[in-house]
């Protein structure tokens, strides 16, 4: 779950990465292992409707099944007091009824055709989606069209999915403890942007989004100009693009939304937060502010991110779980969104681990690195571990659809995939020293400590610490 | 992309391999799922691919449409080596990738009573140094050209599966064959590895209680059987586990005649065929041979475990018995008929507890069948205070639906969604690495893949209530896991039958008056 933020501009790098290795070296024409991104790409097609909507085509005809991935520009970034978590909240709405298929029919159509479908949003994005047989291709876009363009609010099926969300929330916060913190921590590194909003929502604005809410998100933010609709798997193009116009390109555009202005101020002085919770283990994270996703140092900091906390061989769990011991687990997120976000550490200690020695060697650590850099050993690794997580998300039509998606809505462009390589390449220890020194500043940090509280927990507690 | 995902369903997510991208690796065992690794978790996928292999006569005349093109495995190349290994080398060469996966015959149901976690131990330690290289140096070779290794212990079988750029094929091999055939089993490894699991289970039951909840479950149906031990052990029994038990397990139980590998993709199959014969072919036998598990059955009557976690605000429950083994000839019907009961987001159970009442997140149903019969599972959680209305609920949906079945249309729908989530299950090298080991493993043809769509094309609504009926529990034969604030959930819990209490910091999976295996 999280390591994945990390992978996507990795993969963008890496595609264009292996280009230049296929191409640079001119393998004959019987290698096989170094020639087929350019032969996998080249069936790649894009088009903006007159609505603004982007579309993009990945056709593949392994197997005759398509991925549907419909990308929209808003999530709880655009949010404010009051309406927190109603990104996610019309994410779920999106799935309740419209004028020709009315609650329920949306779902029950599309399995009924063979397809399936999910949708996720995250500080950034709200990301549709679906699943199915080539043949069903024609009733999907049917099915999207509909709540695309006359999405029904009935309040009844509104209060009935504010339940669903608070439970989603009883699940991943309230009965989760790393879940917890990551939520007081984001809240407290972000001051004034609006980062700081947990994408789930606070819970008295779980109970209170209003109908006028949802309506507004709906006209501002699920314009078409303001998405990317990418389609990868068993299509032809030319048809398909025939097929998305007869079905999304009436659907009229908008003024585009609102920028979100507001810049988070440096921070002056490191922030500390403790949550007190009924538990075994304690739980440190970490957070330094830290890049947007479009940054020129975006894979400089991947690379790191890989260093630092990818596989048994990485430096931090070396240290502090198999050397130290203090630790069970070390995890980073490395990657930012369109405005610069948090790079984070996040470490598992044990029941009656030590929390100020685990704290004290993780600094130690990014010290280090910020002052000695990386080996050209490590920048090897991280460059090889890249490449082969490029490799496989291409494996299919699902991680087709979602690199694509990502690159055209990260970078601005779909093609950023296949000219990343001349970004990546460039990354030297020297960079990634740099980029240590700069980042891991203990005055634009925050630290969260969970400390169990006494509770029945707290005597399995004592016998179980060594 | 940033830190927070809110995804709608969690049910879909288990499609959905590449969101988490890191997952892409995690998401490969779920796929994978053997017999049993964590039920609950991979609840969607654990009965994906049943086959028509005991029902020649409905595949001979496949109701399928042109539209819906099935799958077929590709042919692999087979060599059995003298010390009985088997081998399955299929070329793949769009991408420059190579997948394997290798199951190990003998997994938690080997362990010996109180030494729970014993083949999961092992397991863990064969990649902890091996061969020439101690456990950093090991993890060096694997992380240093990108390649990934991951050892999943799972309930009848050690599976350990693999992915590395084409141009390391040779490291590949000599990787794995060095973690099965010089492992060191170092003393210091084994003691952090044990306590690193300890303290991982401890802190397993501070965080979402969905992970855990299988584990309680299959020990609470399954309390005399091996398919009730915790695969990867106890707070309780993994202390006990020491250098002799490790040695003693892999003596008896790993070697040669055990294992199955199948290789998927940018290589030469002769050459590939040879590299391996080379280094496994000289891998001796194991020590003891591999005593067949036990036949599992329901269980009579009904009974309530309900395990306490004083803070929690929501209630976690398990509700079911003992359904069929993986190679029943029933499979494909149960899973057309699992599909509509709870195994998409449509289904009854999520039609009533999540989408008309709001009362969760999700619920669903799944099998988790092995070599023997293994759980049939109705899974949901929500507040504390509506425990008693969601039971009900999903109570009410499982007698209806046993005793009525399901409509014409239902059973259309239900086909071509089984149908039509099937192909991109065999997607990549990996998944079909898994499916060829997995297919081997419990002795099931090709067809089982390849006459999929058409056995499931021909299921008939008299012919899946049947099944159903069979299958699925009665109300009477029930056994019930509860996870959350008991204070407030004895009464509730009383009333679906008598009720055993432990507590979440217990340090075993089994309620202490629970009979000792």
């Amino acid at each position: 779950m999280f390591r994945q933020s990390l992978s996507w501009f990795a993969c963008v790098a890496l595609l264009g990465a292996s280009q230049a290795q296929a191409q640079a070296p001119k393998p004959p024409p019987s290698s096989k292992t170094s020639t087929p991104v350019a032969k996998l790409a080249a069936g790649i097609q894009a088009r903006t409707l007159k609505n603004g909507l982007t579309v993009i085509v990945w056709p593949d005809h392994d197997i005759p099944n398509v991925a549907f991935n419909n990308w929209f520009r808003v999530g709880s970034r655009n949010e404010r007091p009051g309406i927190t978590g109603l990104s996610h909240f019309f994410e779920h709405m999106m799935f309740n009824g419209a004028k020709k298929y009315g609650p329920g029919e949306f779902d029950r159509v599309m399995e009924a055709n063979g397809g399936a479908n999910n949708a996720f949003t995250s500080e950034d994005v709200t990301v549709y989606l679906d699943w199915f047989p080539s043949s069903a291709l024609p009733l999907i876009f049917d099915l999207e069209a509909d709540r695309l363009q006359s999405l029904a609010f009935d309040p009844k099926v509104i209060e009935s999915e504010r339940g669903v969300v608070y439970s989603e929330r009883r699940s991943g916060v309230d009965n989760d403890n790393s879940g917890a913190l990551m939520e007081q921590m984001q809240a407290t590194a972000f001051v004034a942007h609006p980062y700081q909003i947990p994408v789930i929502g606070w819970p008295s604005d779980i109970e209170s989004w209003r109908m006028e809410d949802l309506q507004r998100y709906y006209k501002t933010y699920y314009a078409p100009n303001n998405a990317t609709l990418v389609i990868a798997g068993d299509v032809e193009p030319a048809s398909l693009f025939a097929l998305v116009e007869r079905t999304l390109g009436a659907i009229p555009s908008q003024p585009a939304p609102e920028p979100v202005r507001t810049k988070e101020p440096e921070q002056q002085g490191e922030r500390r937060i403790t949550l007190k919770r009924m538990a075994q283990s304690p739980l440190l994270q970490v957070a330094y502010h830290s890049l947007a996703a479009n940054d020129p140092e975006a894979e400089t900091l991947e690379l790191l991110g890989l260093i630092l906390t990818d596989g048994d061989s990485s430096r931090l769990h070396r240290k502090l779980v198999e050397d130290a011991r203090v630790a069970i687990r070390v995890r980073g997120i490395f990657s930012g969104g369109f405005d610069p976000s948090l790079t984070w550490f996040m470490v598992d200690l044990p029941p009656g681990g030590d929390l100020p020695r685990a704290e004290a060697l993780l600094t130690e650590e990014l010290a280090r690195v910020a002052k000695d850099g990386v080996t050209d050993a490590e920048l090897r690794k991280a460059r090889n571990i890249a490449l082969a997580t490029f490799w496989r998300k291409l494996e299919t039509n699902d991680g087709r659809a979602r690199e694509l998606g990502a690159a055209a809505t990260f970078r601005g462009d779909w093609r950023a995939l296949l000219d990343a390589p001349t970004r990546y390449e460039k990354v030297t220890r020297d960079r990634v020293r740099t980029l240590a020194a700069r980042l891991f500043n203990s005055d634009h940090r925050t630290v969260g400590w969970l400390v169990p509280t006494a509770g029945p927990a707290t005597a399995a507690r004592k016998e179980a610490s060594r | 992309m940033n830190a927070s995902f809110r995804l709608r369903s969690a049910l879909a997510a288990l499609l959905f391999v590449s969101v988490p991208a890191s997952a892409q690796t995690k998401a490969a065992p779920v796929t994978a799922t053997p017999p049993a690794v964590n039920a609950a978790s991979k609840a969607a996928t654990a009965i994906t691919t049943p086959s028509a292999a005991a029902a020649p006569a409905a595949l001979a005349k496949s109701k399928t449409a042109p539209a819906d093109k099935g799958v077929t495995l590709p042919a692999a190349a087979t060599v059995t080596l003298k010390n009985g290994t088997r081998l399955l080398l299929v070329e793949k060469r769009e991408l420059p990738l190579v997948s394997f996966s290798a199951w190990l015959r003998g997994g938690a149901v080997t362990d010996p009573a109180g030494k729970e976690g014993l083949a999961a131990l092992t397991a863990q330690l064969l990649q902890k140094g091996a061969g020439s290289r101690n456990a950093q140096q090991f993890a060096e070779a694997v992380d240093g050209v990108g390649g990934q290794l991951e050892v999943t212990p799972g309930r009848e079988a050690v599976i350990i599966t693999g992915s590395f750029l084409a141009r390391d094929t040779a490291l590949m091999v000599e990787l794995l064959s060095d973690m099965l055939v010089r492992p060191r089993f170092d003393a210091q490894e084994l003691e952090k590895t044990r306590a690193r699991r300890v303290s991982e289970l401890a802190a397993a039951k501070d965080g979402d209680p969905r992970m855990l909840g299988g584990t309680y479950f299959d020990a609470f149906l399954f309390a005399s059987h091996p398919y009730g031990k915790p695969v990867t052990g106890s707070e309780a029994s993994l202390p006990t586990l020491g250098r002799d038990d490790v040695l003693g397990w892999a003596k008896a139980n790993l070697g040669g005649d055990r294992l199955i590998l199948s290789v998927v993709g940018d290589f030469d199959a002769k050459a590939l065929a040879a590299k391996l014969e080379s280094a496994l072919g000289g891998w001796a036998p194991a020590a003891q041979p591999f005593a067949a598990v036990p036949a599992t059955a329901p269980t009579k009557g009904r009974r309530v475990l309900l395990v306490d976690k004083p803070d929690a605000t929501q209630t976690y429950f398990w509700i079911g018995n003992t359904g069929i083994p993986r190679t029943d000839p029933d499979r494909v019907a149960m899973e057309v008929g699992n599909t509509v009961l709870g195994g998409r987001f449509t289904s009854l159970l999520n039609s009533e507890l999540r989408v008309k009442t709001g009362l969760t997140y999700g619920a669903r149903s799944y099998l988790a069948p092995g070599t023997q019969a293994g759980p049939v599972v109705l899974f949901s959680y929500t507040q504390t205070d509506s425990t008693g209305r969601a039971i009900d609920l999903a109570l009410d949906v499982l007698e209806r639906y046993r005793k009525d079945g399901m409509d014409d249309a239902m059973l259309a729908s239900a086909q071509a969604y089984v149908r039509g989530q099937f192909p991109p299950k065999l997607e990549t090298g990996a998944q079909l690495a898994s499916k060829l080991s997995e297919l081997a493993f419990f002795g099931l043809p090709a067809q089982d893949v390849d006459g999929f769509a058409g056995a499931v094309s021909a299921t008939t609504r008299d012919g899946v209530r049947t099944v159903l009926q069979r299958v699925l529990p009665a109300s009477q034969d029930l056994t019930f896991v509860l996870i959350g604030k008991a204070a407030a959930l004895r009464d509730v819990a009383r009333r679906y039958g008598p009720v055993t209490e432990m507590k979440i910091s217990d340090k075993r999976f089994t309620p202490p008056a629970a009979p000792i295996r």
